[in-house]
């Protein structure tokens, strides 16, 4: 009998802690999962073929050319939002204590409001009758505003802006964890500064670039609004061609194509960092 | 003048607003090997990162080979260190945290593999060439560390407690490697530790430190027997410290008195004319315990510790506690009258200090 009560109450204990997660699992599964699959399930459920929809959507010039587009617009947000985070981060890793502080503050700042207002402060910034074009008529530069809204450099500076700070935080998060007698002992070894960099604290740094770069990446490929609002009709991404698809012309087979679209895209990229991070990354952190 | 390879001139040195070093002197002839010594946080460490640059001297200045360096970034110094916490590279394998200043110095592959191969095996660590530091023990990362310095054969060389991890015959071992590189390759060393025995058997001369400044800098047989202040003299074995005063003098032969009225004989030239004052330091073994007269300091037997071939005592005197070494043949008993005179061949005199 008490061998009994024994691997009864073990059965129950081994089984809690799957019953405690699973009211949060079924939820998560009945919001994600389910709406997430009947897309792909949608994009996949045309009468004259499995891949119809797709055939259809790339047999379009101007499908393909927004494909591109939004791959290009994420790869190049990512590689300016990499260098110039690297550069802040370095900078904020290496200062004392409290102007860290401060510098951190700064640069999370912007996190701090949506990312409709961050989008919009460049449509007033870069407006026809925005910020920059008053003080360049003023100064007497030019004679008629420039049209500075509405092409790829101003989606680019406003998706840099929305994703730097999540650069700058994974980037100082790994730079701080780097033994600051790694450089001196580099130092002492002949190293310059600029092989100190190269040598240390480049490859230490990888795993934070990654991290960042996977964030900055997917997210970029992912926004709405900042291309909506910055670039326009004619700066036309995945994101925004969904957007236009299920809500203004209610093609509901092609918004599932292009949501399926993205979703292998954000994989495949998310796979494809994996590797280069592996194939970059030294084998022996502890 | 003689130019040595370092010169360290009146440095001062602050960690933000806290003074660390406090007007610091020290010099090392060419070929030369010298430690520091003193106690956790006197300065030992942050004397060795301002000598590699590391960091800037408030005031002061310091020569390499009697070139002022003092404004010059360290990868331009020609200085190989050891640091106290190793500091390996954990990207880089054993092979290659060696082979790191090699690389620096352009020594192309199958040139720079041999050296590193050798060097490793000096350290007994052949067979982990291609493991990680994390991988390591404590006492395989410090040979790494050590390896990777020494392989450079810099101009000087620094170590900070580069064998505090090893066990006893390692260490042993590894102090005769250095040394043994050091003398064939007539290189400059300055060498951190907390082990009197390792400073005083590894160096030509020993820096004794304390309080951010070094305070008797000679060869380890002077220091042992000629401190220079209490301080010293203490660090060095000194244990009974006496202050007395010269009451009268004779020759060689000179009475003093110490605290409580007490006199005492001795036979001290270097004294100075009555009135004098001094302190007079001996080690445990430097007193000798008689029966009481009137030439030696009266003291009773307190605590008894056997040692194994000699008992300490402690002795209570007028002058203060005594700290005095007795033959095991003859043991004292606790509470007997003796009298304690000073062994004048193994004293030191040191200059009365006002504290
Ligand atoms: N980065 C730092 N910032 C502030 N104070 C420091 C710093 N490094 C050392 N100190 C202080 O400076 C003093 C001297 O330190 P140092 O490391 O030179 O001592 P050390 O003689 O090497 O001691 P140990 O034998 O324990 O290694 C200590 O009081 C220490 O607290
Ligand atoms: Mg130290």
């Amino acid at each position: 009998m008490g061998a009994d009560t024994i691997t009864r109450t073990n059965r129950v204990t081994a089984l809690a802690p799957w019953l405690l997660v699973l009211p949060a699992t079924m939820a998560v599964f009945a919001l994600l999962a389910v709406p997430v699959g009947s897309t792909l399930a949608e994009s996949f459920s045309n009468p004259l073929g499995v891949f119809e929809n797709y055939r259809r959507f790339f047999a379009s010039d101007y499908n393909r050319m927004v494909v591109l587009r939004s791959f290009w617009i994420a790869f190049a947000t990512t590689a300016i939002a990499l260098a110039a985070g690297f550069f802040a981060a370095y900078l904020i890793a290496g200062s004392g204590p409290r102007t860290k502080r401060i510098l951190i503050l700064l640069s999370v700042f912007p996190l701090l409001t949506g990312v409709v207002v961050r989008s919009f402060g460049w449509m007033v910034i870069l407006g026809r009758n925005g910020i920059l074009n008053n003080a360049l008529i003023e100064l007497g530069l030019i004679n008629a505003p420039l049209s500075l809204l509405f092409n790829q450099g101003a989606v680019l500076v406003g998706m840099v802006y929305l994703f730097l700070p999540l650069m700058i935080l994974s980037l100082v998060g790994v730079l701080e964890t780097i033994d600051q007698d790694l450089y001196s002992a580099a130092e002492s070894l002949g190293s310059s500064p600029f092989g100190v960099f190269r040598q240390v604290t480049f490859p230490l740094a990888l795993p934070g670039m990654v991290v960042g770069s996977i964030l900055v990446f997917t997210g970029s490929l992912a926004t709405f609004v900042t291309p909506r609002l910055l670039g326009g009709e004619r700066q036309m991404t995945l994101a925004t061609l969904l957007h236009e698809k299920a809500i203004i012309s209610f093609d509901w087979e092609a918004a599932n194509t292009i949501a399926t679209i993205m979703i292998v895209l954000t994989a495949l990229s998310l796979v494809a960092l994996g590797m280069l991070a592996k194939r970059l990354s030294p084998k022996g952190r502890a | 003048m003689q130019s040595n390879a370092v010169s360290l001139n009146d440095i001062v040195a602050h960690y933000g607003n806290s003074q660390v070093l406090h007007g610091l002197n020290m010099s090392v002839a060419d070929g030369e090997l010298v430690s520091l010594l003193g106690s956790s946080g006197c300065g030992k460490t942050t004397t060795l990162r301002l000598l590699a640059g590391f960091i800037r001297p408030s005031s002061g200045s310091i020569a390499l080979s009697g070139r002022d360096v003092t404004g010059l970034p360290p990868y331009r110094r020609g200085i190989g260190i050891v640091f106290q916490n190793y500091a390996l590279f954990p990207h880089l394998t054993v092979a290659q945290n060696v082979g790191f200043g090699l690389k620096q110095r352009q020594v192309a592959e199958p040139e720079r593999g041999k050296r590193v191969a050798a060097m490793l095996e000096r350290v007994g660590l052949s067979s982990f060439a291609d493991r990680y530091p994390s991988a390591l023990s404590g006492g395989q990362r410090q040979r790494v560390a050590l390896a990777r310095a020494l392989v450079i054969d810099p101009p000087l060389l620094m170590l900070d407690e580069p064998l505090s991890n090893l066990d006893a015959k390692l260490r042993v071992d590894m102090r005769s490697e250095i040394r043994e590189l050091q003398r064939a390759n007539k290189r400059t060393a300055i060498y951190v530790t907390h082990d009197q025995e390792e400073a005083f058997s590894i160096s030509d001369r020993v820096a004794i430190m304390d309080a951010g400044r070094i305070v008797q800098l000679d060869a380890p047989e002077t220091l042992f027997t000629r401190p220079v202040n209490a301080f010293v003299a203490r660090f060095v074995g000194f244990e009974n410290l006496v202050p007395m005063i010269v009451v009268e003098r004779d020759g060689d032969r000179v009475i003093c008195e110490a605290a409580g009225g007490v006199r005492t004989t001795l036979s001290l030239a270097a004294t100075g004319p009555v009135g004098d004052r001094f302190v007079i330091g001996a080690r445990p073994e430097g007193l000798a315990i008689g029966a009481p007269s009137n030439s030696t300091i009266p003291g009773t037997i307190g605590v008894r510790t056997y040692l194994g071939r000699t008992y300490q005592y402690r002795i209570d005197t007028p002058a203060g506690p005594l700290v005095a070494n007795g033959p095991f043949s003859q043991p004292l008993q606790q509470g007997e009258a003796v009298g304690i005179g000073f062994l004048a061949d193994q004293c030191c005199i040191l200059p009365m200090e006002n504290n």
